[in-house]
């Protein structure tokens, strides 16, 4: 299933100058050259050097080993997933990969560390708090940090084409792709595989939004409107990702979050003022807003998610439960991918091939409380972390919660993602 | 002031003031003149390797910040022509204007919170702690061993609806709901702020006291003056400026603070900060942030102005503990 994903015009690059370009050249008129005169010349005549992203990318497609040579990978592990990624192999890939994700994504699990003894492959992860410190972090030096592995939240696949933080992935070192689960292994809104059959991202871990609470507090919550009544008031959660909450806001009142008119944000915005006039406050984080609940200040989430359940048990508050209200949400998916400031593309193409090994894929969900990208991990998942999502009917789950993409970088006729961002702001602040 | 029989110490001043001068003094600067003699003595080559650090790390990037905040805005990218919109658009976005409301706020509260209790503290250690005065400049020094995070999310389990004092009231049957002002409002940042920043005002403001000798105050009892007019015209005159700079130091790291303000500060407590923040990574319109931190430079460095000024014009800003 192949939804050509719409391309509203973007944001001009042309006279585009990267932030590492004005470093490199401030650090050269430091020795001499006259700072300010050159980076300003500079700024006119960047054409060449606003494609080099591209470029890059290119060669850490071609400058890998053929893959499935060696069978090296893994080889410790015992399960027949596991031999999947032996025959994929790391191609003789080995050496440290400089990761830049969330922390967990980089997999702390069993089979992984088999795999990186196998291999000799290494992580050098560097954490985030907000998806949006990787394209920050990529634009502003990453060539400097040498990231070869991120990961992106679907949504965000326009904004990070756009910024040529995606290279091209190359399919014949991942063999592991032919054990997904239909749905992710398919080109979905070109979220992972362009309208060209350019595969930019691996899925291998998925959830759905749901509205979190503490059952011990309040009985299973219907509606998201339930939130808006009055005995909740100053006990709703609500986390600062602005992504996620006008995706809601969009299913909620049946609008399209990449085609919401201009004239329709004004919706939007009171339907969320509405919700973040019932918190204390927007919380940082989803870690910070589980907090929250196991300390009382919050019963139930605007915008929440299973894995909260495991969070707040792990905490000791083992009442939190997750329920899909009757306007549906959206779900969140996140691939691996490979930036274009990578130096070690083999590892990072190893790496991601593992990551959709059945036994590796299942420990992941099993750790992150998420759900499966992977056909065979299904039956090697614990009976909890399976019963959070329906595998024999992703249909329809699917359905009431669609993966949701961010609204377009530019656009004349739709809310910009900029102009919402500005909007949330404003949200957050309660002006 | 006249000077301490044994001449120990003197208060001179650059010209006569309000309350001390070289009247007063005994004319005989020696002390301070003599200490800026071997100022300028010291071998230049010292002040090289601090020289280049602030040239290299501060003064540059200032430099390319200054040049982003003039450039064309694009999507975590900049180009030319340069432009004054990003200035225009700090300036006269109502949000920016709101933030920097709560910002000045939250860092004034803060700032004279520090100031009030930290001077009392540094005079307390200074001429009465006695044998106590290294244990409690530990017990200081120590409070700032826990981490930032660590320290506001305490104050979260203190201030929260299940924290120590709404359970300790409800317990003490005072009151029957949870108070919720406690938490996510200005008060609670100003709070934690307070908390973090106060054992550097301490510090500071302890080594300022530090080579006021007990004969300086001892020559003010002897002249009749009471515990207030000591404080007033001793103490404050000799702390005028330290406490200016303590202020100035913790006003500008409070009001541009961004990461207490989105854990304990709720919907009003949203600082400036958190909006440059956003800009630079979310948003990615680097030169709207770098022109909103520009302008929020300029109004530390006009505050900082201000103040000397004031403390010039009250010829409080030179003031020396002659020896």
């Amino acid at each position: 299933m192949n939804h050509p994903m719409p391309r509203p015009s973007l944001w001009p690059t042309t006279a585009g100058l990267t932030r590492r370009e004005i470093m490199r050249r401030a650090g050269l008129t430091v020795m001499g050259l006259g700072a300010a005169p050159s980076i300003l010349a500079a700024c006119g005549d960047d054409d060449d050097d606003a494609g080099s992203g591209n470029t890059s990318g290119g060669s850490a497609e071609t400058s890998g080993t053929p893959a499935g040579t060696s069978g090296t990978a893994a080889t410790t592990a015992t399960t027949a997933g596991t031999t999947a990624s032996t025959e994929g192999g790391a191609g003789g890939a080995t050496g440290a990969i400089n990761y830049l994700s969330w922390e967990g994504y980089d997999l702390p699990v069993e089979s992984i560390e088999a795999f990186k003894s196998a291999t000799g492959i290494s992580i050098n992860a560097s954490y985030i708090a907000n998806h949006d410190e990787i394209q920050a972090k990529i634009t502003a030096g990453g060539d400097a940090a040498g990231y070869d592995l991120i990961t992106y939240y679907q949504g965000y696949k326009p904004l990070y084409t756009e910024l040529d933080i995606l290279t091209p992935l190359d399919e014949s070192k991942l063999p592991n792709l032919e054990g997904m689960l239909p749905f992710w292994g398919s080109a979905e809104q070109g979220f992972w595989i362009d309208d060209d059959g350019t595969r930019t991202g691996v899925p291998f871990t998925w959830g759905s939004i749901g509205l979190t609470y503490n059952s011990e507090e309040t009985p299973e919550l219907p509606s998201w409107y339930d939130l808006l009544d009055p005995s909740f008031k100053g006990r709703v959660g609500m986390v600062d990702d602005p992504a996620g909450n006008l995706a809601l806001a969009c299913k909620i009142l049946s609008l399209k979050t990449n085609e919401l008119p201009k004239d329709q944000m004004a919706d939007v915005v009171e339907l969320l003022e509405q919700f973040a006039a019932q918190t204390k406050g927007v919380a940082p984080s989803f870690g910070d807003m589980t907090s929250q609940l196991v300390s009382g200040e919050i019963v139930a989430c605007f915008h929440g998610w299973a894995a909260m359940n495991s969070f707040a048990a792990a905490e000791g508050l083992t009442t939190v439960k997750t329920n899909l209200p009757s306007e549906g949400s959206h779900s969140f998916c996140d691939a691996y991918a490979i930036p274009p400031t990578t130096t070690n593309p083999d590892a990072a193409h190893a790496w991601i091939n593992q990551s959709l090994d059945p036994t590796t894929n299942a420990e992941a969900a099993i750790y992150l409380v998420g759900a499966v990208t992977v056909a065979d991990a299904v039956e090697q998942l614990d009976e909890a972390t399976k019963a959070l999502y329906p595998y024999e009917d992703l249909e329809t789950l699917l359905e009431q919660a669609p993966l949701a993409i961010n609204a377009p970088t530019e656009s004349d006729e739709f809310v910009t993602f900029p102009e919402w961002l500005d909007a949330w702001q404003q949200i957050k602040a309660g002006v | 002031m006249a000077a301490d029989q044994g001449g120990r110490l003197r208060l001179v001043a650059s010209a006569p003031g309000p309350d001390v001068g070289p009247g007063s003094a005994g004319g005989d600067p020696i002390g301070a003149t003599g200490r800026s003699t071997d100022r300028r003595r010291r071998p230049l080559f010292a002040a090289v390797p601090a020289l280049v650090w602030m040239l290299l790390f501060f003064v540059l990037p200032l430099v390319v910040f200054a040049i982003y905040s003039v450039l064309t805005a694009g999507l975590y990218e900049v180009s030319t022509p340069l432009t004054l919109d990003p200035y225009r658009d700090a300036i006269t976005d109502p949000l920016n204007r709101t933030l920097a409301r709560n910002s000045v706020i939250v860092g004034v509260a803060t700032a004279t919170v520090c100031i009030a209790v930290g001077l009392p503290v540094a005079y307390w250690l200074r001429f009465a702690a006695g044998r106590w005065r290294l244990a409690v400049l530990f017990l200081i020094t120590a409070s700032m061993f826990a981490s930032y995070l660590v320290r506001i999310y305490a104050w979260r389990s203190v201030l929260g609806s299940e924290g120590i004092i709404n359970s300790g009231l409800v317990s003490l049957g005072l009151i029957d709901e949870p108070l919720s002002f406690l938490l996510y409002n200005r008060g609670a940042v100003v709070i934690a702020l307070v908390h973090i920043f106060l054992p550097f005002v301490v510090l500071v403001l302890y080594a300022a006291m530090t080579p006021m000798s007990d004969g300086l105050l001892e020559a003010g009892r002897d002249l009749g003056a009471g515990s207030v007019m000591l404080w007033r015209r001793v103490v404050m005159p000799i702390m005028a400026a330290p406490c200016w700079n303590a202020f100035v130091f913790v006003f500008i790291l409070s009001a541009a603070d961004y990461v207490t303000p989105q854990f304990l500060g709720g919907r009003e407590g949203t600082t400036l900060g958190v909006r440059i923040q956003a800009a630079f990574i979310s948003v990615g319109n680097w030169p709207l942030a770098a022109a909103t931190s520009f302008l929020m430079l300029g109004g530390f460095v006009l505050l900082h102005l201000a103040g000397s000024f004031v403390l010039r014009r009250l010829r409080l800003n030179d003031l020396r503990l002659a020896t």
